[in-house]
Formats: C-alpha cells, sequence, structure tokens
C-alpha cells in the first residue's frame, strides 16, 4: 500500500530518484514532496547517501562564497552618482 | 521567494551609460507587460534606498563571482544601480526587485563585459541538453567524492572549484545555492527556458562534484 508519489506528474511516469533529487537539491520540492523524500531515504541507500553529499556540498558554497565584501565606499558613490543624474 | 501575484516584469531597456555609440536598446522581458509604472521623485528615491541598495552584499558578490575581479564587480554593480535608477519605471512596484537587479547585472555582465574580456563565450547548449538526457542516473548517485573529504576543505578548495567553471554554470550555482532563486526566477534573470535552467544545474553539480574530487584526491583521499 505505497502512497502515491506527490513528485509524479500527470504523465503518469513514475519519477526517478534522480528527478526527486534534483527537486530536493534545487529548492524546487514543496513540503509534501519533500517529506516524501525523507522517507524514501530511508529505504534508498545511493538517494540519502547522494543527499548527504550534495547537501554538504551546498552547505560549503553557501558558507565559503558569501565572504566578498562589498568595499565601503561603493555605496557613497553609486548614491553621489544617482544623485548627480537624477 | 516567488515574485508578487500577477508576477509580472516589466519589459525595460537599457541603455549603455558608458558607450558613445548610438543608443543600444535592450528590450527585455516580457513583451505583453510593458506597462510602465509612475513613480514621483520621492518616490523612485524610496525605492531605491529600501528595495534596491540592500541587495547590495548579494549583487557585489555576484558581479565578483562573475567577473572574478573586485575592480571589475564594483564597476558592474555601479553600473547595474544606475541602470536601475534611470529604468526605476520599469520596476514594477510589488514585485521581486532583487531578481530585478540581478537581471541588469548579468546582462551588464554580457553586453559590456564579456565583450571585452577573453573568457570564451557560452558553453555549448546542445551539448548541455544532450548530455543531461543521457546521463546515466548512477553517475549522480555513485560520485567517488565523499563526505569525509569535504571535512577538510577548510580553505579555498571550494571557492576555487566553483571560480573555475565556465561562467555559466558558475551563475545557476550562485542563483540557487547562494541566492536561493527559483527556477521560474532563474529563468527570468538568464533568460533561457526552466528546462535548460533545471538541466545547467545538474551538470553543474556534477563539474563541481568533479573539481571537488581532484582536489580530494590530492588531499590523500583514497577513493573507494
Ligand atoms: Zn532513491
Amino acid at each position: 500500500m505505497s502512497r502515491p508519489n506527490p513528485f509524479n506528474d500527470s504523465s503518469g511516469k513514475e519519477t526517478t530518484c534522480l528527478e526527486m533529487l534534483q527537486a530536493i537539491l534545487d529548492g524546487d520540492a514543496t513540503e509534501e514532496q519533500q517529506q516524501y523524500f525523507r522517507e524514501h531515504m530511508d529505504k534508498c541507500k545511493p538517494c540519502y547517501k547522494s543527499h548527504e553529499l550534495n547537501m554538504q556540498i551546498k552547505q560549503l558554497v553557501k558558507s565559503k562564497c558569501c565572504g566578498s565584501h562589498v568595499p565601503p565606499d561603493l555605496v557613497e558613490k553609486i548614491k553621489s552618482q544617482f544623485n548627480s543624474i537624477s | 521567494m516567488k515574485s508578487g501575484p500577477g508576477g509580472a516584469w516589466a519589459s525595460f531597456a537599457i541603455i549603455k551609460s558608458s558607450d558613445p555609440s548610438p543608443i543600444l536598446l535592450l528590450f527585455l522581458g516580457f513583451m505583453e507587460e510593458t506597462q510602465r509604472e509612475k513613480y514621483t521623485e520621492k518616490e523612485k528615491i524610496s525605492v531605491f534606498n529600501n528595495e534596491f541598495l540592500p541587495h547590495i552584499n548579494s549583487m557585489y558578490n555576484f558581479g565578483y563571482r562573475l567577473t572574478l575581479d573586485e575592480d571589475d564587480a564594483k564597476d558592474l554593480v555601479q553600473d547595474t544601480y544606475l541602470k536601475s535608477y534611470r529604468f526605476i519605471e520599469s520596476f514594477q512596484k510589488g514585485t521581486n526587485a532583487k531578481a530585478w537587479l540581478f537581471r541588469i547585472l548579468k546582462n551588464s555582465f554580457i553586453n559590456d563585459y564579456r565583450k571585452k574580456s577573453k573568457e570564451p563565450n557560452k558553453v555549448d547548449y546542445q551539448e548541455v541538453e544532450s548530455y543531461y538526457n543521457s546521463d546515466d542516473v548512477d553517475r549522480q548517485i555513485t560520485t567517488d567524492l565523499r563526505v569525509e573529504s569535504l571535512q577538510d576543505m577548510i580553505g579555498d578548495e571550494i571557492s576555487n572549484a566553483l571560480n573555475s567553471l565556465d561562467v555559466d554554470f558558475r551563475t545557476v550555482i550562485i542563483l540557487c545555492d547562494l541566492e536561493g532563486f527559483k527556477y521560474d526566477e532563474m529563468a527570468k534573470i538568464l533568460d533561457i527556458p526552466i528546462g535548460t535552467v533545471r538541466s545547467r544545474l545538474h551538470r553543474a553539480r556534477n563539474l563541481l562534484k568533479d573539481k571537488l574530487s581532484v582536489y580530494a584526491k590530492k588531499m590523500g583521499y583514497k577513493n573507494p
């Protein structure tokens, strides 16, 4: 009695693990789909492992690639420039 | 973070500010949604200060990740804000200002910056699509990169790996993973169909993983 996969669209085609994983990673999954995928990972080791790895990369990208600091004079420069055209 | 109800993005025109050549008009967005907002001077300044300027950190980071140069990033951001003010009437109140700004920045990058730079242009999108379609599910699922090896990447490995990707792949990772844009927003920012956003992201993630697994190997991790 497995419930219908909420990732499936109206085409009736069964959504693959890869497609589910991508929707999750890309932030395109609904609450219901996320819940379904969490339960799916309990039964599907490849999905579990891939999800863990990919989410970690995503986290690392977030923590390591956001650090460029705006030069302090940039806002002032922009403001003065736009004062001169407004 | 969907764009507001109606989600309408007005078309807007960009006039190159620094280019003495005949005015270049780029009509962007959805031609059927060409209504322009009316703003008083006071409103313009308020929108600029309250809706545009707060995104300057993200904008600068995006500019930097595109150009990989601090001065170029500065110029790009400055130029983007100048354009955002000049074409503020094309910005519809209540819609997603950040996505609108990102789109201007990305277009400025392509039209003004990329033209001058030596960066090789464009990925072969045909190739991207076919890669995606023929992609083996197992490739995504079984990679030789392991979580444990990532935990030691505390230096610049991640940033370097990202920067080493082709700019089109770098861009989708930034938009999705750093800025949290949704498929439909990325499609509008990049002027590509949603299906292409999805396949490009997929390919970008695999390329990033490949780079990281090269680093992992260098760091001495044995792969199974
Ligand atoms: Zn699975």
